[in-house]
Parts: structure tokens; sequence; C-alpha cells
């Protein structure tokens, strides 16, 4: 079976309107993958940065595949939440990427994306904040009934990951 | 020379030094650093551990905390997860004398061999309290993380809230041995980036 180690972090955000955020994120990977070793989720920490408006998290990814074939190849997705000095939370973004598929190291911009409202609750969110969520969060990395969705552009994600591979020279594959 | 039967363990060492800090808002720092790796990963040679000297910014606009101090480790392994992180934290004194934490990073140590430069953010947990914020101030005891290694892991870090205050520039030399014949591929095949480029590289065929 050949392997795919996934070696990096979540560094940070920016393009939002407040930079006091966290992340939700997860990897999501076809039947035939199957996960070793690591976490394929987690959230990071609040940041509340001092110095400019990007968020930096550094948040540790390590995780371990072993897959029989091409499809499916992991996907890694997130969600961007602001934190309020109350301890409210609200969604800011939703956005995913797929894992580079050469291995070495790659630094990721990843778009994110807010579901919008109609014109009432867009108004009452500029108010008491709050918003649309999405109640599947399959849609976040699918493409099935995004026809539905209205959203608008939210900031960027930025990701640096590693990734290493083994054995797929072996089977012929080429990357 | 000949080897009787396929490697088993492969090696991985790292020089450099972490070099400069910007920290605009403090001055007087020192460094310490540690590196956390999984279970499957063992130091061979060199110092896990080190403490810098304590560094002030220069007169110029630069602003510049400059450390200059060395790295040096060699760690061998079976298994790539849990590659090892270098953890920074950095410290200075407060406005009464008291030392206390002024940030704490990590980043993974580059796979592929060659030289990488790496600059990461620094961050400090923050109290949630206004109150609590105002005595520990008054009292010099701030909030710090237990062990700096937590830095590195990603459990748990969901119910902590952080200040990112300054950044570290860290550089890395790093050369591995027998990764290739393990089997693992640690840059594309069509190498499009010659400084990444194998150190063994010419000497094996496909």
């Amino acid at each position: 079976m050949a392997e795919l180690h996934l070696i990096g972090q979540i560094v940070g955000a920016s393009g939002f309107p407040s930079s006091r955020l966290f992340c939700k994120w997860g990897i999501h990977t076809g039947g035939a993958w199957k996960l070793l070793s690591g976490l394929r989720e987690g959230q990071t920490q609040v940041d509340h940065p001092q110095l400019g408006d990007v968020a930096y998290w550094s948040h540790p990814i390590d995780v371990h595949f072993a897959t029989k074939g091409l499809q499916g190849w992991p996907k890694l997705h997130v969600q961007v939440w602001h934190q309020d000095p109350f301890g409210r939370r609200e969604l800011y973004g939703y956005g995913f990427c797929h894992v580079p598929c050469s291995p070495g190291w790659h630094a990721l911009a990843c778009v994110t994306w807010q579901p919008l409202g109609s014109w009432q609750e867009r108004l009452s969110q500029l108010f008491v904040g709050g918003g649309p969520q999405l109640l599947n969060s399959d849609l976040i990395y699918t493409g099935a009934d995004r026809y539905r969705l209205q959203t608008s552009a939210a900031g960027t994600v930025h990701l640096e990951l590693g990734v290493l591979l083994r054995h797929f020279a072996r089977y012929g594959v080429e990357c | 020379m000949a080897a009787a039967a396929a490697p088993t363990v492969f090696l991985l060492m790292v020089n450099g030094q972490i070099e400069s800090a910007q920290f605009p808002a403090f001055d007087d720092l020192y460094c310490k650093y540690c590196f956390v790796y999984g279970h499957d990963w063992a130091p061979t040679t060199g110092l896990e551990e080190g403490i810098s000297q304590i560094t002030s910014k220069n007169r110029d606009a630069q602003q510049a905390l400059v450390w200059n101090f060395p790295i040096d480790i060699t760690f061998k392994s079976t298994n790539p997860s849990g590659w090892p992180q270098i953890v920074v934290s950095v410290y200075g004194p407060d406005l009464f004398g008291n030392d206390v934490v002024r940030g704490y990073g990590a980043v993974h140590v580059p796979f592929t061999p060659g030289s990488h430069r790496r600059t990461i953010p620094m961050f400090v947990p923050e109290s949630t309290s206004k109150l609590q914020k105002i005595t520990s101030w008054l009292m010099g005891r701030h909030p710090e993380f237990t062990d700096p290694k937590v830095v590195a892991q990603g459990e748990g870090r969901e119910v902590i809230t952080v200040r990112s205050q300054g950044f570290v520039t860290i550089s890395f030399n790093v050369v591995t041995k027998d990764m290739k014949k393990l089997g693992y591929d640690v840059s594309p095949s069509d190498m499009q980036n010659p400084s990444v480029v194998s150190l063994t590289d010419g000497i094996h065929n496909h």
C-alpha cells in the first residue's frame, strides 16, 4: 500500500473583518484511504494579534494515511470563526483545499466564503452578529447542491503543508 | 560499502541557527529552544535544548533582536510520523524586572534536504478576564504554559486564547540519509527546484 504523510501547519488567516479568530479544520478522504496515525480534525486556539491584522495559529498537522487507490485524494477543509471579547462565537468563513499531490513543502492560500441570508438576516447580522451557517458541513468540500447557496467572499487561510509520499513510484504513479 | 539488508532506519541531520526576532514592544530578550518529536524518533547526537544570550535592540531603525544561536542535532527514526518540531520560547523582563514569557512558537523541521528559512509567529496565552489581566500585570505573574512542548501539539488548543506579538526567524540546513532507500519521496520527481535536490540523487539510480 502506498502511504502519504502530511506534516505542516495551519499558519493563520487574513482578510477577515476582525482578527480575533480560530479555525476548526478537518481532513476528508475517500474510501480507499485509511488513517494510520495523527488527528484528522481539530480546532486551533483563539488568536488576538497585537501586530497587524493577521491571526496566527501555528497549528501543527501530522497525519499518516495509507491508500489503495488515487480516488478521494485528501481534502483539508476549514471553518474560520470569530470570538469576541464576550466569548460569543460567530462564523466568518468556510473553505477547503486539496492536499498537494507532489511531495515537498507547499505554501497554500485557501480562499473562504460565507453564506449570505436574506436582506432581513443581513440587517440583523449587522446589529447583533450571527448569520446563517451550513446545516451539513459536507457542503464545504463537495459540489453537490451548491447551486442552492448564495455566498459572499471572506478572507484567506494560510497553510504550510509538507507532503511525503512512500511507494507511489512502485505502483507506477508519477507525482 | 555494501549493505547486507535493506535499511529500516533513516537519519535526519539538522543544523542551523535561531537568527533573530522582531518584537516591536519588547527589548532585552533571550530565547530557549527544545525539540518535540514522536515515539518513533530518537536523537542520536547533538543538543536537544538550549538557552541563548540576552540581546537588545540596536539604535537603528530596523529594531531587530539578533541571537545567531546555533542548532545542531541528528535524529534517527523508522517512521516520519511525529516529525521533529523545534519549539522556541522567548523571555524578557517586564516593567518591574520579573522574567516573563514574551512568546512561544513552533515549526516542523523541514524535510527536503537543503537550506530553508522560516519566520514563525510567537504568541503568549492571554487571560480572558480583564481583572486577571490587571493583577497579572501588577504581580508580574503572566499566564504561561507549564510545559512549552504543549505548543507543538494540536490537541487541547481549543480552550486557550493567545496573543501573537512577534516573530522569530530560524534558518535550517537539512540532510537526510536512507529516506529514498525506504521508499520516501520528499521532492517532486521532475526536480523543478534545483535548490532542494536530494544529496543522494547523483548516486542512486531509480
